[in-house]
């Protein structure tokens, strides 16, 4: 694993660099350009807000919807951060196939270049949020604000861990690929993204929602930002073994299949 | 000091006859022990001992299919052995695929920075070498546009710049040597010359038998994997060349009927 970490850092410059040039080309042609990550939380979180705010309509609490807006926005960033490194890092070696043919780089770098290039996208929606709670919000946050710093790290260790995993599952089986996608949609109903934790509490399924590893990460990433909490020890020692499996279990992949990989592109 | 040393080397492919497997078919196929897509086992190099000390420059030759371009991809780290050692110590840079790897949206400048980097260069040892780069490429203003617009020739002329712009302790160039157009392939040839100076330890593979003998100290004749002849270059290209059936001159008037035939045609004959 040392020497994996090594050769990260020794070509630290090549895959940096293509990180900065995806950034830079996703918005190449765009009349917005990089205003569009700014631009597409905000309008997510309002058309979503508007629409069930719709149904959820409570006569009791006109503000409710301020509320909403800033658990929802917290949320979906955390979320799409997660779906986004996964459905693209799944493909990063069928992509990134004819470096890989040139050169011996470690297979790392390859997700790695995803799960920058994603967590630029969630630190300017996170930084959106900031915003958005400086104006709608009620709650003073500003002591636990630092909370989301190790938590934003988790996150993104968490999603290099899952998206080599599912690289290396994809350059075998094409159809993974597809498993996600579908699995991705079938989660986003699942975990209290667009509907409140109180929902499946209500139900008796609290312990479904603790055991979600989705919602671990949006727990301790939103809640310092928005409601103004810590959460509790045993959620971070949660979200943190899932961060060590996951990046175990994908150094472990590496350690597995790297000298068998390229025959299967 | 650079070293190349094979021990008992084997590289084997394993595809699927017809097309990829599915994770259902390997699923339910696994169960039930059958196989509709069996594997096929190509085993591209056989069993191969070399051994390459610094100063050595060795060209291999062979028919295609022959397991020369694997070999040198092995060499280079890129496909593992499947069973025997590879040592190779020294600063490796390979010459193949050159005009693979660019990124399309990316301008040249910034594949010169990102190749350059993929190379292992730094920020600090880039800076001097980009405008060189640019310079041999002779590019010019194209550099400032997207690659996805170049010609196939710009494309192998800027990656070869790029390419032959490290000092390597041990240098693999595959068939690079006949790229570009006529005074691209003589600055090619010149700045390979330089390179091979520069470099302890070169592998080339290449179709073009005069390039081996005269750059080479050393060659190996390869077919299906394995080493037919190890000797030096001259009588391993004689060797090789007095293998190929010798092809019969015909004259082109006997292939070109009268009623087409030109004045310029009867004047060649």
């Amino acid at each position: 694993m040392l020497q994996q970490l090594t050769a990260v850092w020794t070509f630290r410059y090549f895959w940096f660099s293509l990180v900065k040039m995806d950034l830079v080309t996703r918005y190449r042609r765009s009349f917005l350009g990089i205003g569009w990550s700014l631009l597409q939380p905000l309008a997510m979180t309002a058309v979503l807000c508007v629409v069930f705010s719709k149904f959820n309509a409570d006569e009791k609490n006109p503000n409710a919807w301020r509320t909403y807006a800033q658990n929802l926005l917290g949320a979906m960033a955390v979320w799409e951060f997660l779906r986004n490194t996964l459905l693209m890092g799944c493909k990063s070696f069928l992509q990134n196939e004819a470096y890989i043919r040139l050169s011996p780089l470690p297979y790392g770098i390859y997700p790695l270049r995803t799960v920058m290039g994603n967590s630029f996208h969630l630190l300017v929606t996170l930084s959106v949020l900031l915003l958005v709670v400086a104006v709608l919000g009620s709650v003073m946050i500003q002591p636990t604000i630092w909370a989301a710093a190790p938590a934003i790290l988790m996150t993104m260790l968490f999603g290099w861990g899952i998206a080599t995993i599912a690289a290396f599952a994809t350059t075998y089986f094409h159809d993974v690929s597809h498993l996600i996608e579908v699995s991705a949609q079938a989660f986003f109903f699942l975990t209290p993204i667009i509907y409140g934790r109180e929902l499946l509490d209500a139900k008796g399924l609290s312990w479904f929602v603790d055991l979600n590893p989705i919602y671990a990460f949006i727990e301790i990433v939103r809640d310092p930002l928005v409601r103004g909490v810590i959460p509790t020890w045993d959620r971070y020692a949660y979200a943190g073994g899932l961060t060590v499996a996951s990046v175990g279990l994908g150094v472990g992949t590496i350690g597995w299949l790297q000298k068998r990989v390229i025959f299967q592109l | 000091m650079a070293r190349i040393e094979l021990n008992g080397v084997n590289v084997t492919f394993s595809l699927r006859q017809t097309r990829r497997v599915t994770l259902k078919e390997y699923l339910l196929k696994g169960l039930f022990l059958t196989s509709v897509n069996p594997v096929v086992s190509i085993h591209a190099i056989n069993d191969l001992t070399l051994t390459l000390r610094e100063g050595e420059r060795l060209g291999i030759i062979g028919h295609n299919g022959a397991g020369k371009t694997t070999l040198l991809k092995m060499l280079a780290g890129v496909y593992p052995p499947t069973s025997g050692t590879r040592v190779v110590e020294g600063k490796i840079c390979s010459l193949f695929d050159i005009s693979v790897g660019f990124e399309g949206e990316a301008s040249g400048w910034d594949n010169i920075t990102f190749r350059g980097y993929l190379q292992g260069e730094t920020p600090t040892t880039l800076k001097g070498k980009r405008q060189e780069i640019a310079d041999f490429s002779e590019l010019g203003d194209f550099l400032n546009i997207p690659v996805r617009y170049y010609s196939a020739g710009m494309l192998v002329r800027l990656a070869f710049a790029i390419a032959t712009a490290t000092e390597p302790e041990v240098l693999l160039v595959d068939e690079v040597l006949s790229v570009g157009d006529l005074a691209f392939i003589n600055k090619a040839k010149e700045r390979m010359r330089q390179m091979m100076r520069k470099s302890s330890l070169m592998v080339l593979v290449s179709h073009d038998l005069d390039s081996v003998t005269e750059f080479c100290t050393r060659a190996l004749w390869m077919e299906h994997g394995r080493v037919l002849m190890d000797g030096p270059p001259e009588e391993v290209v004689a060797a090789y060349r007095a293998s190929i059936a010798p092809i019969v001159e015909t004259p082109l008037s006997a292939v070109i009927p009268e009623s087409v035939a030109t004045p310029a045609l009867v004047a060649t004959e």
